[in-house]
């Protein structure tokens, strides 16, 4: 069985319809990139595929291992396996970042029906899996994302990924903000991840990320429609020629 | 044990003392706040029960440093307090004097308290006490239909140190509680209080700070149970060099209406007064917060800072706010603001999209903003007292 497949996608923000039609489909093992203009709808989709409230789906179905997810909040599908590493990830002023991580952790294992995690093994677990990602001890200590620099709010979208282990993870623009290291960093991490467990949907403007995370599937997302598809060397045209040809043809 | 003039069956002031006579007097006259007095404008009183209540049984002493009070009046003697604190009842005019001397005039909660006076006690902490462990004051309310008016005199004497827990529950009509804490020079008092009582009550709370110079005063109101609490304090900074902190969380769900009052007071220069105020109201809840910082014209080099936010649950939870700085000298720092807000959306659907369901989301989302607030309690075993009561409302909300 696909592990997502979206058909006929069509959704609107308010009154202003973003997605006209989109199908895409992703298997266990696959890592598809997105790659698209500014403003063509690739966070649109990563909310909608999540579930954010005001995102309205109009057409189509998302499916997510044979079952919808339309009538299901963003927590459900969450914990049903959907995971969605933010472009902003968001800063929350107050909440203790090991409780929110403990938090998500243990819905996730009480949705499978596993018992959750005694608080001890999970700093030690958290630590281990920070420590891979550069994020330090410290970070973990503040609240969630409060004080972060942009690259830290990424490394730490990542460990939320390696945290969770999500079947179906959404990487919104993982790679901004990242200097050079942390981009090798941090596709190590996500690499690291990669496997016939889950699968991943890379939305980047960069090739750059590419040559670290190689897609297998490589698809151009412009005017809220899937213009192009085709594998790595799709991501090397974009880079060399820019969208504008592509979008043309279309 | 360090008790005197503590008689089980005793004269009611409320019959015999002459100020008590002339605040009923005074009460009665006046009646409740008139709809054009300031101070009233957004709490409005109906009708309050009032039977204050007589003395009732004794009862056994409880663990070290907790003083009962059932209805207004202590059920228990004072030996189980520290031997440096004294504790005995305001029998005669001239320490009720000194009591009543204290309270703002013409004030709507003292005449109310003073004029139906229950159980009136002095407590007093000898001059450079360290007491260890914290006074429990637990005021919980009589027979159906009683009111309680007790009048409760804390004088900490000068290089004093002492922790207070104020903690009022069980109340099922009205509980008017008026308190002066006289803080002598160099005294360092924590102080909380916890109003939770019954959903029916009503709680019309006076309190009263006279601070002498640089006293360290960490005082937090936590109003959380009533129908309707209205938690009025004033604190007078007599003295230089004080360190002043009055901060207060309250919360309200259903029909409840919570009024945080405060009125600080820089009489003279160089102190520093810290107000941090939160209220989260769910349902038809409402909040108030008004509060006033004035600054003397002497009291140069004052620190007054002041803020409240209010988090609404509910589209019909309504918060008013009313800061007011009045300031009549020019070397002073100064800063007040109040915010009313509602839970963000992009947090909710960040830990959503975590897996963290809606009610743990915002539960998390509330703790972490009544933590700025809940962080002012510098004494761990208050600030305990407090956490413990703003977990059990938000688990009573799920
Ligand atoms: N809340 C909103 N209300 C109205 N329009 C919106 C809203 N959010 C996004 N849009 C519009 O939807 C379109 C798609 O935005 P989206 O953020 O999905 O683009 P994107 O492909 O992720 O762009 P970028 O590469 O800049 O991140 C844009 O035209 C944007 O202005
Ligand atoms: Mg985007």
């Amino acid at each position: 069985m696909n592990l997502l497949e979206i058909k006929n996608l069509k959704a609107k923000i308010g009154d202003k319809e973003i997605l006209h039609g989109i199908d895409l489909t992703i298997n266990r093992g696959e890592v598809h990139a997105i790659m698209g203009p500014n403003g063509s709808g690739k966070s649109t989709l990563s909310y909608v595929l999540s579930g954010r409230d005001g995102y309205e789906v109009t057409d189509g179905e998302i499916l997510l291992d044979g079952e919808s997810v339309l009538d299901m909040e963003a927590d459900e599908r969450a914990r049903a396996g959907m995971f969605l590493a933010f472009q902003y990830p968001v800063e929350l002023p107050g909440v203790g970042g090991m409780s929110f991580l403990r938090a998500a952790v243990n819905a996730r294992l009480r949705e499978k029906g596993e018992d959750e995690v005694d608080q001890l093994a999970f700093v030690k677990m958290v630590r281990a899996k920070a420590k891979a990602l550069g994020v330090d001890d410290e970070m973990l200590k503040r609240a969630v994302n409060v004080g972060f620099s942009g690259g830290e709010k990424k490394r730490y979208e990542i460990l939320q990924m390696a945290l969770l282990e999500p079947t179906m993870a959404v990487l919104d623009e993982t790679d901004s903000g990242l200097d050079v290291d942390a981009l090798r960093i941090v596709s190590e991490g996500v690499n690291a991840l990669r496997g016939e467990a889950r699968g991943m949907l890379v939305i980047t403007h960069y090739q750059r990320l590419l040559s670290h995370i190689v897609p297998d599937y490589v698809h151009i997302l412009a005017g809220g429609r899937i213009i192009k598809s085709g594998d790595k060397d799709l991501a090397l045209e974009v880079e060399n020629n820019g969208y504008a040809g592509l979008i043309d043809a279309a | 044990m360090a008790m005197r003039g503590l008689s089980m069956q005793p004269n009611l002031l409320r019959e015999n003392a002459a100020l008590c006579l002339q605040a009923k007097q005074e009460f009665a006259a006046n009646g409740l706040p008139a709809a054009k007095n300031e101070a009233w404008i957004y709490t409005r009183l109906q009708a309050l029960t009032l039977n204050p209540a007589n003395a009732g049984e004794e009862a056994q002493a409880d663990e070290a440093g907790v003083l009962s009070f059932s209805a207004g009046w202590l059920q228990t003697g004072g030996d189980n307090l520290p031997a440096s604190v004294t504790l005995t009842e305001m029998g005669d005019d001239a320490i009720l004097g000194e009591f009543a001397a204290h309270l703002p005039e013409d004030h709507f909660l003292g005449s109310l308290s003073l004029g139906h006076a229950t159980g009136a006690y002095l407590i007093e902490i000898a001059a450079n006490a360290a007491i260890e462990t914290p006074l429990q004051l637990v005021f919980e309310g009589g027979e159906e239909g009683q009111s309680s008016h007790p009048l409760i005199f804390i004088k900490c004497g000068a290089g004093a140190s002492c922790q207070l827990a104020e903690i009022h529950s069980g109340t099922t009509s009205l509980s008017a509680p008026v308190m002066v804490i006289d803080a002598g020079a160099g005294a360092k008092i924590d102080h909380v209080k916890l109003q939770a009582e019954d959903s029916q009550a009503s709680h019309l709370a006076l309190t009263v700070f006279a601070v002498a110079q640089t006293a360290d005063i960490n005082s937090f109101t936590a109003a959380i149970g009533a129908k309707l609490g209205r938690h009025e304090t004033h604190a007078h900074l007599n003295g230089e060099h004080i360190e002043m902190a009055l901060s207060s969380l309250y919360l309200g769900r259903a029909e409840q209406h919570q009024d945080i009052t405060t009125r600080m007071l820089h009489h003279m220069p160089n102190c520093t007064s810290n107000q941090v105020i939160r209220g989260v109201l769910d349902d038809s809840a409402k909040g108030v917060f008004q509060g006033k910082v004035l600054v003397a014209r002497d009291a140069q080099k004052t620190d007054g800072q002041q803020m409240s936010r209010a988090l609404l649950l509910s589209r019909k939870a309504e918060a008013d706010a009313k800061p007011e700085l009045e300031i009549y000298a020019d070397d002073v720092v100064c800063s007040h603001g109040a915010t009313v807000g509602e839970l963000d959306e992009t947090h909710l659907f960040y830990m959503m999209s975590r897996g963290i369901s809606e009610d743990d989301a915002k539960n998390m989302l509330i703790q972490a903003f009544l933590i700025d607030a809940l962080e002012q309690v510098r004494h761990e075993a208050l600030a305990d007292i407090l956490s413990h009561a703003v977990h059990d409302w938000m688990a009573e909300g799920l």
